[in-house]
């Protein structure tokens, strides 16, 4: 008879372990040193810090604007995406699917894009589409400024509503259809019943989405940069940067004051709108995929198929093609169809000029590093979360949701402040500070992918292996991976992509040789040549457009970005 | 030899204790089956054979070596047993060969004889002709042989089973019945078996043992638990029954609200529960124990099923076939009880209780 070994060494715990520690090193104690940076600044508690937010005007305009921009998108943000959201995935719109492919893909465009694309259409002075509203409407200035609080709200707007329009098509159609049949039964009309039975019960949604909106509203960066600067309309994200370019004492200090003040602001509406909105969701997803019923729109449906192109071809379309025109345009102030006037050669320069290549090269690098670190981080921790019963599991979840919430100004100074030698780790002017920084903010988008296949995958089949006689490594190999590997592939690419094209926390972190993608097409943007920037962002859309068609393709249309 | 061996094995999640201090000895060749209503910690108890679960305390053996205790813990993949899963399990991206080969590739046997062997119980379970097929490609009833056949390939000496019949259609359920149990006696394994369909448990099991929140209530022969129900649970779970409350005394039970009385020979005395069940009674033209009145009747084709008052109380009663529709809406009629189950009363109104 043989004697069973007492202790069985369990391989989990190495993983897991690591990778709790990495969070606790790379996410929380520099948050936490932030903190303590902004009650202790001279040594001893203060609040002289926080103060000098309200008692410095420009500290104080800058916090001004952020609310009011982020504020004014939301309301529009949602404005525009719960009808856009509604027609889309409830109505018989012509075009349907065409329309949802597009919105969405808008989600995964860098902002920066669009800002470069309104500079152009609504410049005060040259704008395309100023002086051609001008034109057809005969009048004596031009109708639009984008240098103002209005032009920073449009541009914010026509970014961020895809965010709400996502979380308020996904609750639509998971909405148990029953809900609205038995008020169309009970004699309500489609619009009665929209208003009486959908609208309330999409309420928590909305208020999710709005928030969502508000949150990545007053995080951004890029536009405010772009459009805000050029105009001295400061946000707390310009005020941030420019706070860490100047490296003063004080300096560091309003800076870090106004960072707690907006990774506080966004964590807590984060909060509300997951543990406070999030409790009181009627969304249920019923067991039987019953579609849920799509309403005729009659005599409207030309009429508001026609509203939707021309919102698609304002807000999507012309702002694309104008970075693209502008890409190939040698004389900014004169049309690209006058002779003479087109050229590639801001086309030639990207894939020729080696700076320019060598930041590609970089960004390529630190993305992959990020997006496969990362993916092996939310692997293990989506095991944890919903294949063991380990006290605080939910502790790392947490924790890269939290990193996703904090506005990406707020990671990077943080990892200054505690990365560049201080505390006996040193990777500042380093690839690795960047790929850190990538992984904290973008990893739950991976995080969530495989969340959300884990749970689909019923865990009695790892079971049926482990009764077989397969360990945990080879129960992972044989069953879990092969039947999550769409997904896997998916989070990669949702990681991937937003750390290609990453420009905020680039742009703190970047040292000479490790400039990227994002720091370039900023630099030539602002400084030298805007032609080259909109190639390069050309370059980004087209990437965007190629691997959403290929996941669409390999997960058959289960994933896109 | 004893083939597992339970020893006061308890399990607790926090405060609920969901089986307690549970001893039992399952011989080798053995059909066990844990019977009992969901939730009654059945399936723990058989996740704790299998290793998916630690014992809050207790210790379990296998096979003479000890797999789970205070200070052991084997894990399920070196328990070395076969497993049918409720849900199946089988794997989706493995064709059929696979999903059963798998065991096998894990203890490195040669290909050869992994051919060999996979295909031998492809061939037991009659899904030789399926080998490259994907389970999304088989039926209900064919996954589950494939499951079956991947429990059974490494020839493990303890076959665990989890409700494996309880998705499939009625007349698919009869029939993998008779083929567990002909595997079963072939191969002579010790089966665990977990149901909550007292007809599974009748048919297969050498020994079934009736669990009901937490408590192991009876163990015995699917014979011993119908025909001697240790309470009124086992019962009313094992078969159906009418229950009615009366007293004991003199060598007779007065049934409460009734006039008449039955006959006792038992030694319980003072307020008892009689179980009747509804085939051990039968409906009389005049005559009988008790007189009744016809509420409701159901031609079931082997039977007659009906309702009838009996005093205050109505109760079910299976007669015979012949007897449907004849008798008068307002004819006196009477019930013959060949047999009954008397129990000290408890206070419990064990009717509520179903599955």
């Amino acid at each position: 008879m043989k004697q069973a070994k007492k202790f069985y060494f369990d391989v989990k715990w190495v993983f897991i372990l690591g990778i709790v520690g990495f969070l606790l090193v790379f996410q929380v104690f520099p948050l936490l040193y932030l903190v303590f940076r902004g009650f202790f600044s001279t040594g001893k508690f203060s609040l002289e810090a926080f103060k000098r937010i309200y008692s410095n005007a420009v500290n104080w305009a800058c916090v001004r604007n952020t609310l009011v921009t982020a504020t004014l998108a939301m309301v529009f943000g949602v404005l525009i995406a719960f009808p856009l959201a509604w027609l889309v995935g409830r109505s018989n719109l012509y075009g349907r699917k065409f329309f949802r492919a597009l919105f969405l893909m808008t989600y995964m465009v860098p902002p920066y894009v669009g800002a470069m694309a309104w500079l152009r259409l609504l410049n005060p002075k040259v704008g395309t589409l100023n002086m051609f509203l001008q034109k057809i409407l005969g009048l004596s200035g031009m109708p639009f400024d984008i240098y103002s609080v209005g032009g920073l709200v449009w541009v914010l707007t026509t970014f961020y509503y895809p965010y709400a329009f996502i979380t308020i098509s996904r609750a639509m159609e998971n909405m148990d259809p029953t809900l609205e049949e038995a008020s169309r039964i009970s004699g309500a009309s489609p619009l009665r019943t929209l208003f009486t039975v959908t609208l309330p019960l999409m309420m928590p949604s909305i208020v999710a989405a709005a928030l969502l909106v508000f949150v990545a509203a007053a995080s951004c960066y890029g536009i405010p940069s772009i459009i805000g600067a050029p105009a001295k309309i400061f946000t707390i994200t310009t005020r941030i940067v420019d706070y860490v370019y100047v490296g003063t004492a004080d300096g560091l200090s309003d800076a870090t004051a106004l960072a707690i003040f907006l990774m506080v602001l966004a964590l807590l509406l984060l909060y509300i709108s997951t543990f406070v909105v999030g409790k009181r969701d009627y969304i249920t997803i019923s067991g039987k995929s019953v579609s849920p019923s799509v309403v005729d729109l009659g005599k409207w449906r030309i009429p508001l198929t026609i509203m939707v192109s021309l919102f698609a071809l304002v807000v999507v379309v012309v702002p694309f093609m104008t970075v693209f025109a502008t890409s190939f345009t040698v004389n900014m102030g004169k049309s690209i169809f006058e002779p003479g006037n087109f050229t590639l050669k801001y086309w030639n320069t990207i894939i020729s000029r080696d700076s320019i290549l060598k930041s590609t090269g970089n960004s390529v690098l630190s993305s992959i590093w990020a997006a496969s670190l990362g993916m092996i981080v939310c692997l293990i921790m989506a095991y944890l979360l919903k294949r063991t019963q380990v006290k605080g599991r939910r502790i790392p979840d947490f924790l890269i949701t939290v990193g996703s919430g904090t506005p990406s100004v707020v990671i990077a100074l943080a990892l200054i402040m505690t990365m560049s030698g201080r505390f006996g780790i040193n990777i500042y002017n380093t690839m690795m500070i960047m790929v850190v920084a990538y992984m904290i903010k973008y990893m739950m988008m991976g995080m969530r992918t495989v969340v959300s296949a884990l749970s689909n995958v019923s865990p009695s089949l790892e079971e049926a292996a482990q009764v077989s006689g397969a360990g945990w490594l080879r129960r992972l190999r044989d069953v879990l991976f092969p039947l999550i590997i769409p997904s896997i592939v998916a989070g990669w690419f949702l990681i991937f992509m937003p750390c290609f094209y990453e420009l905020t926390m680039s742009n703190l972190l970047y040292s000479d040789n490790t400039k990227t993608l994002g720091v370039e097409l900023f630099l030539y943007q602002t400084y030298h040549s805007q032609q080259t920037a909109a190639a390069l962002a050309g370059g980004i859309l087209i990437l965007v457009v190629v691997v959403n068609f290929a996941l669409n393709k390999i997960s058959r249309g289960k994933f896109s970005i | 030899m004893s083939q597992i061996i339970l020893d006061h094995v308890t399990k607790q999640y926090g405060d609920v204790v969901v089986l307690n201090d549970f001893s039992a000895e399952f011989e080798d060749g053995e059909f066990i089956t844990l019977l009992g209503p969901s939730g009654c910690g059945k399936t723990t108890m058989l996740r704790m054979i299998a290793g998916f679960e630690k014992p809050t305390s207790g210790t379990i053996k296998i096979d003479g070596v000890t797999v789970s205790s205070a200070d052991t813990f084997v894990p399920p993949e070196k328990r070395g047993l076969g497993m049918v899963f409720q849900s199946y399990a089988v794997w989706p991206h493995m064709n059929v060969f696979d999903n059963v080969a798998y065991p096998l590739k894990i203890r490195k046997l040669p290909k050869q004889e992994i051919r060999d062997k996979v295909m031998r119980v492809l061939e037991a379970v009659h899904l030789d002709q399926y080998e490259k097929r994907l389970p999304s490609q088989l039926s209900g009833g064919q996954q589950q042989r494939v499951a079956l056949g991947r429990a059974l390939v490494a020839e493990p000496k303890v076959l665990l089973l989890d409700e494996p019949l309880s998705n499939l259609d009625a007349k698919l359920r009869e029939e993998m019945r008779y083929e567990i149990k002909d595997i079963q006696r072939r191969l002579h394994i010790n089966i665990v078996y977990v149901t909550h369909d007292q007809s599974e448990a009748m048919t297969m099991s050498d020994r079934v043992f009736v669990i009901y929140a937490g408590e192991l209530q009876q163990v015995g022969s699917p014979v011993e638990i119908y025909r001697h129900p240790r309470n009124q649970f086992v019962a009313d779970f094992v078969g159906k029954v009418n229950f009615l409350k009366g007293t004991s005394q003199d060598g007779k039970i007065l049934l409460d609200g009734v006039s008449e009385s039955l006959d006792y020979s038992g030694d319980l005395t003072g307020p008892v529960d009689v179980a009747i069940r509804p085939e051990n009674a039968r409906l009389v033209r005049g005559g009988g124990q008790l007189p009744c009145r016809i509420l409701s009747e159901f031609f079931m084709g082997d039977e007659n099923d009906c309702l009838v008052q009996v005093g205050e109380r109505q109760i079910h009663v299976a007669s015979d076939a012949a007897s449907y529709g004849q008798f008068g809406a307002e004819e006196p009629v009477g019930l013959e009880i060949r047999e009954f189950l008397v129990f000290p009363q408890s206070g419990e109104e064990f009717e509520q209780i179903l599955t």
